[in-house]
């Protein structure tokens, strides 16, 4: 049994099923906004990004995501911040016991060392002397990446739209940026020299090769070979029919595979030619190829939102995304074939793989 | 004491209770006597810097009302969810 948690503009909906079959099983949050769901798979538990039209964001845990959900303490900025949080993008397990990390809007990262169950300020981040001068994105001034280092408890990465990549290794206590090699092609070339504009648009790590990551940025896709303090070009000239996009996931058995779904431009969001492929890369970027067979060929112009794509870790990787016009498709056989494993749901903001 | 009146989302956080009585001399005591006795309400009304949300709204006597109004016993403190969304 596999088990999708679809975050949609009108609530949580858990996917039940197997190959081509899923159902939905159940649905929490009803008429709100979640925006991101995930499961720890150390723990068996459950989080939930909620944004409440008129009561703001709030972050929820479960055992059970058909069932109860309790409302985390926080993440919430300390008064000294003078700062309220707008969104929460992202949680992602880290590598000490009960320690997991949490992403925001206004870009900040949080940490709980309770499994989840309450967060604080990762003040190091917040007072970078940098910080004055970050710039949003078009979703708002976010951190959305979270890339802890598998067995190495104080390396982390983050990818802050539109503040670039940010190295710390003792554990959020200081941070320094990494954007050697990214082209904010967005600006204009004399502009870029000294920027601080780098719209990262996700970055995740190869957990068998901690020093690659992968990314895609406002326009690039590119790979760092050294842990994220310089990066490759591997979107240009390479088979893609655009280097524009958000949802990216990596073989976590294969670090030179990865996948992403292009975009046709910043301008017009929409998968290019009216068709939807997804493409695969078995060799680091160097060259990429189109995974199209059973996703829509003609007529589909679909948004496939930052975190709507991910793996489900088995072997043969499992692969799902979900678009904003409510499809969520799905591949048992790494992107070889695709299905329709749901369809009419409300607008698709992330989906996460919560059991395989 | 001031009460507080709660419908649809925040009713639901306080297991339905409709009516709460609070302590403040200010609407913004009033909530965060509420918050107090009502954990689960805590960053749903106001934020973490205590402002209140952008789409709540505050009533006394059919009146909108701001969070450093003085609030008096008899007072009936309405929460609104604006009208918004999509």
């Amino acid at each position: 049994m596999t088990e999708l948690l679809v975050g949609t503009k009108k609530g949580l909906m858990v996917l039940r099923g197997s190959s081509r079959t899923f159902e939905i099983a159940g649905r929490a949050f009803a008429g709100e906004t979640v925006e991101f769901a995930t499961r720890d798979r150390r723990s068996g538990r459950y989080f939930a990004a909620v944004t409440h039209g008129q009561f703001g964001p709030h972050l929820f845990y479960a055992d059970d995501p058909t069932k109860d959900w309790k409302q985390a303490e926080g993440p919430a900025f300390p008064p000294a911040a003078n700062a309220a949080v707008e969104r929460i993008w992202v949680v992602e397990p880290g590598v000490g016991d009960g320690v997991l990390w949490c992403g925001v809007a206004p870009a900040a990262l949080f940490r709980s060392s309770d499994g989840g169950k309450s967060w604080a300020l990762v003040e190091g981040l917040w007072n970078v002397p940098e910080r004055s001068k970050w710039e949003p994105g078009a979703g708002g001034l976010c951190l959305h990446s979270i890339c802890p280092w598998p067995g190495e408890e104080k390396r982390l990465a983050v990818g802050i739209s539109s503040a670039g990549v940010w190295l710390s290794e003792d554990a959020g206590r200081t941070w320094r940026r990494s954007v050697a090699g990214l082209v904010p092609r967005y600006l204009p070339e004399e502009a870029r020299k000294d920027t601080h504009a780098y719209c990262v648009h996700n970055m995740h790590r190869a957990p068998r090769q901690p020093h690659t990551l992968y990314m895609q940025f406002h326009g690039g896709v590119y790979r760092s070979d050294n842990g994220g303090e310089s990066w490759n070009d591997i979107g240009s000239d390479r088979g893609l029919p655009s280097d524009f996009g958000f949802p990216l996931v990596i073989d976590p058995h294969d670090p030179d595979r990865a996948y992403i779904i292009p975009l046709k431009a910043d301008a017009d969001r929409v998968t290019p030619d009216g068709c939807v492929r997804v493409y695969e890369t078995c060799d680091r970027g160097n060259s990429w190829v189109a995974c199209a067979d059973g996703l829509p060929r003609s007529q589909a112009y679909l948004t496939v939102l930052r975190q709507a794509f991910c793996s489900d870790g088995g072997k043969p990787l499992g692969l799902y995304f979900g678009a904003t016009s409510g499809e969520v498709f799905g591949s048992v056989d790494g992107g070889r074939t695709w299905s329709t494993v749901a369809e009419r749901l409300p607008p698709v903001a992330s989906v996460r793989c919560g059991v395989s | 004491m001031p009460r507080m009146i709660l419908s649809g989302s925040v009713r639901e956080r306080v297991g339905g209770l409709g009516t709460i009585e609070v302590e403040g001399a200010t609407v913004a005591a009033a909530v965060q006597s509420l918050e107090a006795a009502y954990p689960a309400l805590r960053g749903w009304i106001v934020d973490e810097r205590g402002a209140l949300r952008r789409h709540v709204k505050l009533f006394v006597r059919g009146e909108a009302i701001a969070l450093d109004a003085p609030a008096a016993p008899a007072d009936k403190i309405h929460i609104v969810a604006a009208i918004s969304g999509g």
